[in-house]
């Protein structure tokens, strides 16, 4: 028998109930969002053409749980409840007095925690009649989990990819093929905003935000088609919150009843929303007060650390609701950094308001360094981590290392959000050496006292 | 595509004997016993050119036909030099029989003087690509090694055009140990970047001239209307200038204020001058030459008393990803090493639109 414990696997019936709406929680309300044609406040009959009824109630409801579908339910434990690691050998690694804990969403068949979203919202379209959804994707793993979802419910779905990620991933878009997808390059051919772009730039690597414009574009103008998003609206930070209230379940079968610092990457933020936002919720009921959290993105595309909270669109085009968020500008096209899941210029406005009321702290990370923390911890755990979550790997490690210098023992976890199994390629590159290290140049922009983001009034 | 091969058969015979150069000196050089750099070199690319879809053109005798020929290419002899030793002259007419038959590409093995003369005879018209066999090679139109320039030219398809400095360094000053280095002209020059999306041949050229353009509206939309812009010499840089609608000195340095060039072509005491008139100035400079230096060859109007005023933290660098890519470390050497101490181990250098890499900076 070991003495160390490694994985804490709940019970399939311990499955949340019900997903937290940590919209009942927040220090201040919501700003609303602005219909970008009239600029009047966003209504459900704004969205009503592109998302299913109850997705939309979903989005501005503020009760605090809401009950997740029996059928949902039921295919969620194809994978759920998702194993908690301890990460013992990363801890020996680092010489840490930290423990380490993991929740790892690379379990679920496409391989991220994007399908936890993926499944609610194709369930919803189907019990609205929609017989198609359309949707963007970065790296390939929300284009792959919701082709898995719609599949499940006997819908078609259009995946526009962002072009850097369609060529350096060929077995992502065969995936979601064996899923019955239709995946193409964005920006596209096929619609109005991808010929725009295409005509601007014909060799641009393409962006989400140029994606979202498209799917946008394709479910406002097919009857039988709504749109997907995800990550970034409030609605799919509620159908993450499983990770979060699974998380507290099973540190508490580690014998730990509170979390010292709770850590996720960000790009649109629901994954660090899944794991944080159940975790806030014992902060503010005063189980846990001490509890930190930490945003981690890519110095590349640094939203929280570096961007403007203001009102932006969630698109390149113009065609999605004005949110008030951080954000770089709708019109910033991210370099073409491996971590492609976090190429987004914007942030979930729930995570963004955390962010700008201090509740959550943010940090930046250079592609090279995350990929060399990536590999220390495959070879010390096993799992080789998509870039997107290595860059919460990367931050797990410097609050580790951190409590060595200190000698002071806190309890990590973070969202192990994703394998990378797809994205041996990126790997590759770093072994061969000289990935670049994008960086923002914020104290460029700064300096000149313009706010680039260019934020509609 | 007709790819034109010219050989100097004395390049870097003058180094391996202490000369610091050969213009001039090849019958010194065999006095003391040098032997010829540039065959061995030339020979390593011959054998590795694959000749798929390529017509060669090539000089006579010891200028590439020998050698071709030697190694199995096909290659048509276009121009045929009167003398066994050969000049600086035969490299120019032999490019200008390249340009007569068609040729869209120059591959060269030499140093920095033959890239001077085929730069002189070509210009940024077509591009050229050389194997390193010189004394000196400052020019950013050097592949690293035949090899890679036979891989360069192999995979031309996926190749990134870059504009390159050709720099014209003072051999006698070389001779006395003193580096002088000015920038003779940019060049356009073909690069497998690793990492950029692959291209065809035919645009290129504006793959460069987009992230130039990207780069430079980015500096514009970032420029202070209280701020002087003093614009370093190359074609990012120029395309700063060009991007506000005015004209400016390639190869020299030119001063921005409220979106209005200034002052043109400036030595140092200009520049001392101005920065007597102006209490806010900032530099915009782009790495220069096969080393990629930022500052110090081949731009010595920055000067140390220039860049002490200024000051390391108003410098902002610029450069395109098919350039950096050439250049992973960028090189300083202001003539003042207190003062190059004060510049950080990592610069940012804007290579898009609000984009930026982190570069590690030598001295």
């Amino acid at each position: 028998m070991c003495s160390m414990k490694t994985k804490y696997i709940l019970d399939e019936n311990d499955l949340p109930k019900q997903w937290y709406n940590i919209q009942a929680d927040l220090p201040v309300p919501i700003g609303p969002s602005y219909n970008p044609q009239t600029l009047e406040p966003v209504g459900p009959e704004d969205l009503a053409p592109i998302f299913a009824s109850e997705l939309i109630r979903q989005e501005v409801s503020t009760e605090r749980f809401i009950d997740i579908p029996a059928e949902v339910r039921d295919i969620l434990t194809l994978w759920r409840p998702s194993p908690l690691y301890r990460a013992h050998r990363l801890e020996k690694l680092l010489q840490t007095p930290a423990k380490i804990f993991y929740k790892y969403e690379g379990v679920s068949p496409p391989g991220s925690h994007k399908s936890n979203t993926a499944i609610a919202q194709a369930y919803y379209n189907m019990q609205d009649g929609i017989e198609r959804i359309a949707t963007e994707t970065g790296a390939g793993q929300w284009g792959s989990s919701l082709a898995f979802g719609t599949q499940l419910f006997d819908m078609e779905c259009k995946v526009y990819m962002v072009r850097g990620s369609f060529d350096q991933k060929p077995y992502r878009k065969m995936m979601m093929q064996c899923w019955g997808a239709d995946c193409v390059a964005s920006p596209s051919p096929e619609t109005e905003a991808g010929r725009t772009l295409l005509a601007k730039d014909p060799d641009t690597s393409g962006s989400l935000g140029m994606a979202i414009s498209e799917a946008v574009e394709d479910a406002a103008g097919n009857s039988n088609t709504n749109y997907a998003l995800g990550s970034v609206l409030n609605h799919v930070c509620l159908h993450q919150s499983v990770i979060g209230q699974e998380t507290i379940e099973q540190l508490k079968m580690a014998g730990e009843e509170t979390a010292d610092v709770v850590i996720g990457c960000a790009g649109g933020g629901s994954n660090f929303a899944g794991l944080a936002f159940p975790f806030y919720r014992e902060k503010i009921a005063g189980r846990m007060p001490d509890c930190r959290f930490i945003a981690t993105e890519p110095a590349a595309c640094p939203t929280l650390t570096k961007g403007l909270y203001a009102y932006d669109y969630g698109d390149v085009s113009g065609y999605t609701p004005i949110m008030q968020m951080y954000t770089l500008g709708h019109g910033f096209v991210p370099p073409s950094i491996h971590a492609g899941g976090l190429r987004y210029h914007g942030m979930a406005p729930l995570v963004s308001l955390l962010h700008h009321e201090g509740c959550i702290d943010a940090v930046s990370c250079h592609q090279n360094e995350v990929f060399r923390a990536a590999v220390a911890f495959c070879r010390a755990e096993g799992i080789i981590v998509a870039p997107e979550s290595a860059h919460a790997v990367k931050t797990v490690m410097d609050v580790a290392e951190e409590c060595r210098r200190t000698g002071v023992e806190k309890t990590i976890v973070f969202n192990c959000s994703g394998h990378g199994h797809f994205d041996l390629s990126s790997y590759e590159a770093y072994f061969a050496g000289g990935l670049p290290d994008y960086e923002y140049p914020a104290d460029l922009i700064a300096a000149s006292l313009k706010e680039l983001p260019v934020i509609p009034r | 595509m007709k790819i034109g091969c010219v050989i100097n058969p004395v390049a870097g015979m003058g180094g391996a004997v202490g000369l610091k150069g050969t213009d001039g000196q090849v019958a010194e050089a065999v006095r003391r016993g040098a032997v010829p750099v540039a065959p061995g070199r030339a020979a390593r690319l011959f054998s590795l050119l694959r000749p798929e879809g390529h017509t060669f053109l090539t000089a006579g005798g010891s200028m590439g036909a020998d050698l071709a020929s030697a190694a199995g290419l096909t290659a048509e002899t276009v121009y045929v030099p009167k003398a066994a030793e050969t000049t600086a002259e035969d490299t120019r007419r032999a490019c200008l029989a390249f340009l007569d038959r068609g040729a869209e590409l120059i591959l060269f093995c030499g140093g920095d003087g033959t890239a001077r003369d085929i730069y002189a005879v070509v210009g940024d018209g077509v591009p050229i690509l050389g194997v390193p066999s010189g004394v000196k090679m400052y020019s950013g139109v050097f592949a690293a090694t035949p090899e890679a320039a036979a891989e360069c030219v192999n995979r031309l398809d996926e190749a990134v055009m870059t504009d390159a400095e050709v720099m014209d360094i003072d051999e006698g000053a070389y001779r006395e140990n003193r580096l002088a280095v000015s920038l003779a002209g940019i060049a356009r020059t073909p690069a497998l970047t690793g990492h950029l999306p692959a291209s065809k041949w035919a645009t290129d050229a504006r793959h460069e001239a987009r992230a130039q353009l990207d780069i430079a509206r980015f500096i514009v939309d970032i420029m202070r209307e209280d701020t002087l812009y003093l614009i370093g010499a190359g074609s990012t840089t120029a395309a700063v200038i060009a991007a506000l609608g005015e004209g400016g000195t390639l190869l020299g340095i030119d001063a921005v204020y409220d979106s209005e060039v200034v002052a043109r072509d400036l030595g140092e005491k200009e520049i001392l001058r101005l920065l007597d008139e102006y209490p806010r100035v900032q530099a915009v400079v782009s790495p220069i030459g096969a080393q990629g230096f930022v500052l110090g060859r081949g731009t010595q109007q920055f000067s140390p008393a220039v860049i002490e005023r200024i000051g390391p933290d108003a410098f902002i660098v610029i450069a395109t990803e098919a350039k950096l890519s050439r250049t992973p470390t960028l090189y300083l050497d202001t003539g003042d090493p207190a003062l190059n101490r004060q510049f950080p181990d990592f610069i940012q250098v804007v290579c898009g639109y609000a984009m930026a890499r982190r570069m590690p900076l030598s001295r």
